[in-house]
């Protein structure tokens, strides 16, 4: 495997902070979706499979928070100048890192879907309760939330490098998607209900599968439109990376 | 159903992109773990034949080996990527090396280096150089623009104007970086929940260092016993330890320290500077930063002297001080008879007002040795002048007292 990948995911491995936000993601939606599953009443919703899938929803905002640690960590702990001198091609230095984001949030996305799912098929049919999702309906949903989960921890990354300042750039991903994107969507009219489908949050959880009808659009077209807004702050972040100074 | 064939592409994409990667990187680099020919030759002044350095890039083992025709490699190219010298076609054998059969050309190379940051100036137009064997001490107060410096050589930092070089390569153009140069620049730059093994782990793999180096580069600054500890209750001498073997990890050729000694007990100190002189010995080229001119005195062969990022002086040690001392003072009631025969020995001799001799070109202990095969009477003998302290003030313009 490549040098600089495998040394990325020792990386996250050997950190404490990187467990714990895998461990309570996990351990948060089980312990939801075990509940919501065995207490839920379910008399307004047709598919109460998909409104319970929606408990996952929280791994990809995990991810984020993991991505924006993966660069900003460097920074703070003043590791990135034995990185950089290890690796003195940031562009490579960079990719190597998204590669890891990608495959640290793909995995976490995959396995808090699947969880999710598989607690939910089992409660449910156990309690004699219909899901009102079809088998490919669950495979859409799973593979959804890893890559919008994936998707996140790129995006998450992209951001850390742009703003390099751990708290700082935390606080503008979590502020972006529990405050502002929820601030601007209460406008009335056109903007609100676009910034509610194409918003950060509103792309996710429609690649997720597990959004309102109402503001949904399709799979693949959130998928494609939350690419893009990886590509424009991955690519912009790596461009302030290459050039900022490090140290002194 | 789409959506799978998206996950499946973007999943192909990224391990034919990752594989891609590395089947290009094996095609530049070779197999690791074994010696392998570079593009480095010179000519061994023993027996005048010509020599290869052979490298092997797992260990970072260099070794130099006759050129011999029937040898596989004979004449073989320059391996992509390897440094040329300086700037010559690399392929060209260059005259006669030193003896040590390391490369001639200037393992380390400041021209005009330049910083600014905003209004203020870090660093100005500051030119100096580094040659293969030699110890050179960077000394200045602190801002002076040494750390600065020393990351625009790494090209952590990026110059306003100027250029500095290693074996005739900027940084990031190196082949090797790691095995090339080895830099300590802040002992505190570590991830304060990872244990100092795996900080150099990490390093070590990023760089195709092999795992059993990390423990042996542990043994050797004395760290094995605290090795699975959170670095983050590292003391700062610690610290200094574990950036030093992080540094030493592709075992390199050119070594630039920041202020090693930070931090470091009295027994380290003395460590440092006998690891330093034997690293140099084999001819590899050190840079050591530090503003207690103590410090340097005691290991570096030359000195760069910068004051508010300029350039005051470069010079040998030995120079600096002979330049700079008053000679050596003797009194005494049988002065006149040394002063003959130290003139005798083609020594320069004054008489001072006071009827002692001042000896410009000789030192102490080769003084005290005329004196006792001799068997002369002297009461007094001793240094006279500026102290190099002294001298350090006086080039970078510091008083006493914190400034």
């Amino acid at each position: 495997m490549n040098r600089l990948l495998s040394s990325e995911l020792l990386k996250l491995r050997t950190t404490r902070t990187f467990y714990a936000l895998m461990g309570s993601a996990i351990a948060l939606i089980v312990i939801i979706t075990v509940l919501g599953a065995a207490l839920g009443t379910f008399k307004h919703t047709g598919t109460p499979g998909r409104a319970l899938l929606g408990v996952a929803g929280v791994a990809p905002l995990f991810a984020l928070v993991i991505g924006v640690i993966g660069i900003t960590t460097e920074f703070r702990h003043g590791t990135i100048t034995p990185s950089l001198l290890v690796e003195p091609v940031r562009t490579r230095l960079m990719g190597a890192k998204l590669a890891a984001q990608l495959l640290a949030g793909v995995l976490l996305g995959a396995v808090s879907f699947a969880v999710c799912a598989g607690i939910v098929s089992v409660i449910l049919s156990g309690r004699g309760i219909a899901t009102g999702m079809s088998t490919s309906g669950w495979i859409d949903a799973v593979i959804g939330g890893a890559l919008a989960t994936m998707l996140y921890a790129a995006l998450g990354l992209g951001v850390g490098a742009l703003m390099r300042n751990q708290v700082g750039a935390i606080v503008i991903v979590l502020a972006w998607v529990f405050v502002i994107e929820n601030l601007l969507g209460i406008i009335p009219g056109g903007f609100g209900d676009g910034i509610k489908k194409y918003g950060l949050s509103g792309v996710g959880s429609s690649l997720a599968n597990s959004a309102g009808h109402a503001s949904r659009i399709g799979q693949v077209p959130a998928g494609l439109l939350l690419l893009g807004y990886v590509l424009v702050l991955v690519i912009a972040g790596t461009a302030v990376v290459r050039r900022c100074d490090v140290g002194s | 159903m789409l959506l799978v064939i998206i996950a499946v592409v973007v999943v192909v994409g990224v391990v034919v992109a990752l594989f891609g990667w590395d089947r290009y990187r094996a095609t530049r680099t070779a197999t690791g773990g074994r010696l392998e020919p570079t593009g480095e030759l010179f000519v061994d002044p023993d027996s005048g034949r010509r020599m290869r350095v052979w490298y092997d890039r797992e260990t970072g083992r260099r070794e130099y080996r006759h050129e011999d025709p029937s040898d596989a490699a004979f004449g073989a190219d320059v391996r992509a990527g390897e440094p040329g010298v300086d700037g010559e076609d690399a392929d060209a054998v260059p005259p006669v090396r030193p003896a040590l059969g390391g490369p001639q050309r200037r393992a380390i190379s400041v021209t005009g280096l330049t910083k600014r940051y905003g209004e203020t100036v870090a660093v100005e137009r500051l030119s100096f150089s580094v040659a293969p064997g030699r110890i050179v001490g960077f000394l200045g107060p602190n801002g002076a623009g040494k750390t600065t410096t020393m990351r625009a050589m790494l090209e952590l930092v990026r110059p306003t104007a100027g250029s500095a070089t290693i074996e005739g390569r900027r940084y990031a153009e190196l082949a090797q970086p790691v095995h090339t140069v080895g830099a300590l620049l802040d002992g505190n730059d570590l991830h304060a929940g990872r244990s100092g093994r795996n900080h150099l782990r990490v390093l070590a793999r990023a760089a195709g260092v092999a795992p059993a180096r990390v423990d042996e580069l542990l043994e050797l600054v004395d760290l094995t016993h605290a090795a699975d500890r959170r670095a983050g209750g590292y003391s700062m001498g610690m610290r200094q330890r574990l950036g030093l073997a992080a540094a030493l990890l592709g075992d390199p050729h050119v070594l630039v320290l920041d202020e090693p000694a930070n931090g470091l007990d009295p027994q380290g100190i003395r460590w440092l500077r006998n690891f330093l002189r034997a690293q140099a010995d084999e001819g590899r080229a050190i840079l050591v930063s530090s503003h207690v001119l103590a410090e340097i005195a005691q290991i570096a062969d030359e000195v760069v002297v910068i004051n508010h990022g300029r350039s005051v002086l470069q010079a040998p040690l030995a120079e600096l001080i002979a330049q700079r001392n008053g000679g050596m003072r003797v009194a005494g009631p049988d002065v006149a008879r040394l002063a003959e025969v130290l003139r005798a020995d083609g020594a320069q001799v004054e008489t001072a007002a006071d009827g002692a001799l001042v000896v410009a070109d000789r030192t102490g202990e080769e003084i005290g040795q005329m004196i006792a095969a001799n068997a002369i009477v002297v009461s007094e003998l001793g240094a006279r002048g500026e102290s190099l302290e002294d001298v350090f003030f006086e080039l970078t313009g510091a008083e006493g007292g914190p400034s």
